[in-house]
C-alpha cells in the first residue's frame, strides 16, 4: 500500500509539471497547448544530447537545456500563437496539435526510433522503511515539483513582471492600453511554460526513458490534470496531478490495469459533472 | 518403316525440346522478369510502432542493395519501394493500396500484426505473393493462399515458455504481465492456455497499455500474490521499463520473456545488475552468433541504420534472399513464386532453416536465451513441436 502511494505520487508530480507549464502559457494568452507532452518530449532530448552525446556534466546539460527550451518556446510563439491571435479557439488548439506531431516526426528524424536513458542528477542508494522503497530521482521529483511551485508562486505575484502576466491574462487590450509590454510579457509566458516543459522531460528521461511518442500521453494527462485542479489554478493543478497519479496506482493494483488510461478520463468526467470548474475553478475555467 | 522411323524422329526432337528446356529454366525464366524487378513494402517508419518497422525494412533494403551491388537476380535488378503504415491499421491499408498501384511481383508486410491484417484481404485479391513477419498466430490461418510468414509467431511462443518455464526451470506460479495490444494480450492468452495444461495456472495476469509508463502497481500486485517467476510479452521500450522498475521495487523472481527481453535497444537502457538472469524464447537473434560473418553483417547493418539488427531484421533479410533463390529457379511469374514458397524445405538462411507448413508458416526454429549481465546467451535452439 505505501509502495503504491510512493509510486502513484512520483508519477502524479510528473503530471503536475506537465501541467504547471500549461497553465503558465494559458494563463497568460489563454490558450491551451496541446503540443506540451512534445515539448516535454523536446526537453529529454535536448538533454540526453547535452548529458549523453557530448558528455556535458548533469549541471550544465540541465542549463542548456533550460536555455535550449526558453527559446524554442518563443519560437513556438512566433509560429503558432501570433498568426493566429484573435482567431477561433479550435483553430489554435489544431495548430498545436499539429505542431505536436511536426516535433514528433522532428525528433523521430533528428534522434531516430530508439528509446535512450538520461542519467538522473542525483546518485545514491534509494531509501527503505516497512517495506517502502523511495528511489533518490523519485525524492528529486518531489522537490524539484515543491520548489517549482513555490518559486512560480512567488513570480507570479511577487515580482514586477509577474504581476504584469497577470494584468495580461486579464485583459491584454487594456494591457496594452495602460503600457504594459505585451508581447515581452508573453514572450516570457512561452519561454517560461516551455522551459517548465524542459524539466519535466529532463525528469522524466531517467525513470520512463525517452522517445519521439513518449509525450503524447504526458501531455493529455497534464491537460486532465489542469481541468481537475480547476483551469487556471496552480496549487490545484499540483493537487490534480498527486491525485491522478494516486489513482491511477491504485486503479491499475486493485481494479483492473487494462483501464489504467480511461481512470484519467473517467476522474475528469465525474469532477467536471459535479463540479464544473474543477476541484478549485476559477472562473476562466470557463474559458476550457 | 518410314512411317515408324518418322513417328520415332518426331518423339525424340520432342524429347530433345523438352530436355534441353528443362536443363536451361533459368534461362528462360529470366527473360519473363521485369527490369528491374519491383518490390513492395510496407512497414511503420514513423509512429510508436517505428522502433519495430524499422527493422523490417533494414533486412529488406539491406538484402536488396547487397543483391544489386552483386548484379542483380539474372543480371536484372531489384527495384524496392517502401510505403509507410505509420501506426494506424487504416494508414497500412492506404499504404497497400499504394504499393499495389505499382505491381509488384512480391510484397513485404511488417510485424505488426493489426496492420497485416487490415492488408490481408486487397493483397489475396491481387494474388502477390505477401510475405510477412507478423506475429499473431492466428495470422496464416485466414485462409489466403497468397502470404507467407517468415518469423516465428506467438503461438510456438505461447506453448514453449510455459514449457520451459514449468519444465525446466521448475517454476510453478508464475505471474504474467503482458503489454495491452493484439501482440501482447494474444500471447497473454495462449500463455494462459498453455499453463493450464500444465497445471500451473498464473497467481496474477496483469497487462498495461503500450503509452503506459509506470507499471509498479502490476508488479506488486504479482510479488503481493506470491509469484515465483514473472512471464514477461512486450515491445522493448516497455520491456526496459518493466525490467527497471522491477529492480527499483526490489523483485527478484526469475524473468522469462520475448525476445524484446534480448534487444539491443532494451539492453542499451538497463545496467548489467537489472539485465542480468533474464530468459528469452525468441527468433533468433545475430548478436549472440560466434560465426564473424554474421557479427560482421550486423555490425554492418548497424553502422547503415544506426540501430542494431534484430531476430526481425534476419528474418526479413534472409526473406529476400530466399525470393532470389526462387526466382533464379521460376522465373517472375507469381503463382510459380507461390508454389515455390510453399514447397519451402530446409533452405538455409542466416540463422535459421526455413521450412514451408500447410498455413505457409516458414520457420519453425527458435533460440532461447539468458541474459549474462547484458550480454545475451544463447542456451540453444528449439524446435516448433513436429519439426
Amino acid at each position: 500500500m505505501g509502495q503504491l502511494v510512493v509510486n502513484g505520487l512520483a508519477l502524479g508530480s510528473i503530471y503536475a509539471l506537465v501541467a504547471l507549464g500549461l497553465l503558465l502559457i494559458f494563463n497568460t494568452v489563454q490558450i491551451v497547448n496541446f503540443a506540451q507532452g512534445q515539448l516535454l518530449m523536446l526537453g529529454a532530448f535536448i538533454g540526453i544530447s547535452c548529458a549523453v552525446t557530448h558528455e556535458l556534466p548533469m549541471a550544465a546539460a540541465w542549463a542548456v537545456t533550460m536555455a535550449a527550451m526558453a527559446l524554442v518556446g518563443v519560437v513556438f510563439m512566433v509560429l503558432v500563437y501570433f498568426p493566429l491571435r484573435g482567431r477561433p479557439a479550435f483553430l489554435v488548439i489544431l495548430t498545436t496539435i499539429a505542431m505536436g506531431i511536426v516535433l514528433e516526426n522532428l525528433a523521430l528524424i533528428i534522434w531516430g526510433p530508439l528509446p535512450v536513458s538520461l542519467p538522473s542528477p542525483v546518485s545514491g542508494p534509494p531509501l527503505r522503511f516497512a517495506g517502502v522503497v523511495v528511489s533518490m530521482h523519485q525524492l528529486f521529483i518531489f522537490a524539484t515539483l515543491a520548489v517549482i511551485l513555490f518559486l512560480q508562486f512567488v513570480f507570479l505575484t511577487k515580482t514586477r513582471f509577474g504581476i504584469l502576466m497577470q494584468a495580461t491574462a486579464q485583459d491584454l487590450h487594456t494591457a496594452r492600453l495602460v503600457g504594459i509590454p505585451v508581447k515581452r510579457t508573453i514572450a516570457v509566458a512561452f519561454a517560461l511554460g516551455t522551459m517548465l516543459s524542459g524539466i519535466a522531460g529532463l525528469l522524466v528521461a531517467p525513470i520512463f526513458l525517452a522517445e519521439p511518442t513518449m509525450g503524447g500521453s504526458l501531455g493529455l494527462k497534464g491537460f486532465v490534470v489542469s481541468v481537475i485542479g480547476g483551469f487556471g489554478n496552480l496549487p490545484g493543478a499540483v493537487i490534480g496531478g498527486l491525485f491522478l497519479g494516486l489513482i491511477e496506482t491504485f486503479g491499475a493494483r486493485y481494479i483492473s490495469s487494462n483501464f489504467r488510461d480511461a481512470y484519467a478520463f473517467i476522474v475528469m468526467i465525474t469532477v467536471l459533472i459535479v463540479w464544473p470548474r474543477g476541484l478549485f475553478g476559477e472562473k476562466s475555467s470557463e474559458k476550457v | 518403316m518410314t512411317s515408324t522411323f518418322f513417328k520415332a524422329s518426331i518423339v525424340g526432337a520432342t524429347a530433345v525440346c523438352l530436355s534441353v528446356a528443362s536443363t536451361h529454366p533459368s534461362r528462360a525464366d529470366a527473360a519473363s522478369c521485369p527490369s528491374p524487378i519491383p518490390l513492395g513494402l510496407t512497414t511503420a517508419l514513423t509512429g510508436n510502432v517505428a522502433l519495430l518497422g524499422t527493422q523490417a525494412r533494414s533486412g529488406v533494403e539491406f538484402a536488396v542493395d547487397e543483391i544489386n551491388a552483386a548484379g542483380g537476380i539474372n543480371g536484372k535488378k531489384l527495384a524496392l519501394t517502401t510505403e509507410d503504415t505509420g501506426s494506424s491499421s487504416t494508414d497500412a491499408l492506404n499504404a497497400m493500396n499504394r504499393i499495389l498501384e505499382g505491381k509488384p511481383l512480391v510484397i513485404f508486410g511488417s510485424m505488426i500484426s493489426p496492420h497485416v491484417f487490415a492488408q490481408t484481404e486487397v493483397v489475396t485479391k491481387s494474388e502477390t505473393p505477401f510475405m510477412v513477419g507478423a506475429t499473431n498466430a492466428k495470422m496464416t490461418s485466414q485462409g489466403s493462399k497468397w502470404m507467407f510468414r517468415i518469423h516465428v509467431h506467438d503461438g510456438q511462443l505461447a506453448d514453449l515458455i510455459p514449457e520451459y518455464l514449468v519444465k525446466t526451470l521448475g517454476k510453478t506460479k508464475p505471474g504474467i504481465i503482458a503489454v495491452a495490444d493484439d501482440y501482447g494480450l494474444g500471447a497473454s492468452r495462449g500463455i494462459q492456455a498453455s499453463l493450464a495444461k500444465l497445471d500451473a495456472n498464473p497467481v496474477s495476469v496483469t497487462s498495461y497499455a503500450p503509452s503506459d509508463k509506470d507499471m509498479s502497481a502490476q508488479l506488486l500486485e504479482i510479488k503481493d500474490k506470491g509469484a515465483d517467476s514473472v512471464i514477461l510479452f512486450g515491445r522493448p521500450a516497455d520491456v526496459t521499463l518493466v525490467v527497471k522498475q522491477m529492480n527499483d521495487l526490489g523483485i527478484k523472481l526469475t524473468m522469462i520473456g520475448n525476445s524484446s527481453l534480448v534487444a539491443q535497444t532494451t539492453l542499451n537502457n538497463l545496467t548489467a545488475a537489472e539485465a542480468d538472469g533474464a530468459y528469452v524464447i525468441g527468433g533468433m537473434i545475430p548478436q549472440t552468433s560466434t560465426d564473424p560473418k554474421i557479427l560482421d553483417w550486423a555490425k554492418r547493418v548497424q553502422d547503415k541504420y544506426k540501430v542494431p539488427p534484430d531476430n526481425f531484421t534476419v528474418s526479413y533479410y534472409d526473406t529476400v534472399y530466399l525470393l532470389k533463390s526462387i526466382i533464379e529457379k521460376t522465373g517472375c511469374d507469381k503463382a510459380a513464386i507461390r508454389d515455390a514458397l510453399a514447397a519451402t524445405k530446409d533452405w538455409k538462411g542466416m540463422l535459421i532453416s526455413y521450412q514451408a507448413n500447410a498455413l505457409g508458416d516458414l520457420a519453425h526454429t527458435l533460440g532461447v536465451y539468458r541474459n549474462k549481465g547484458k550480454t545475451p546467451e544463447l542456451i540453444g535452439p528449439i524446435k516448433e513441436s513436429g519439426f
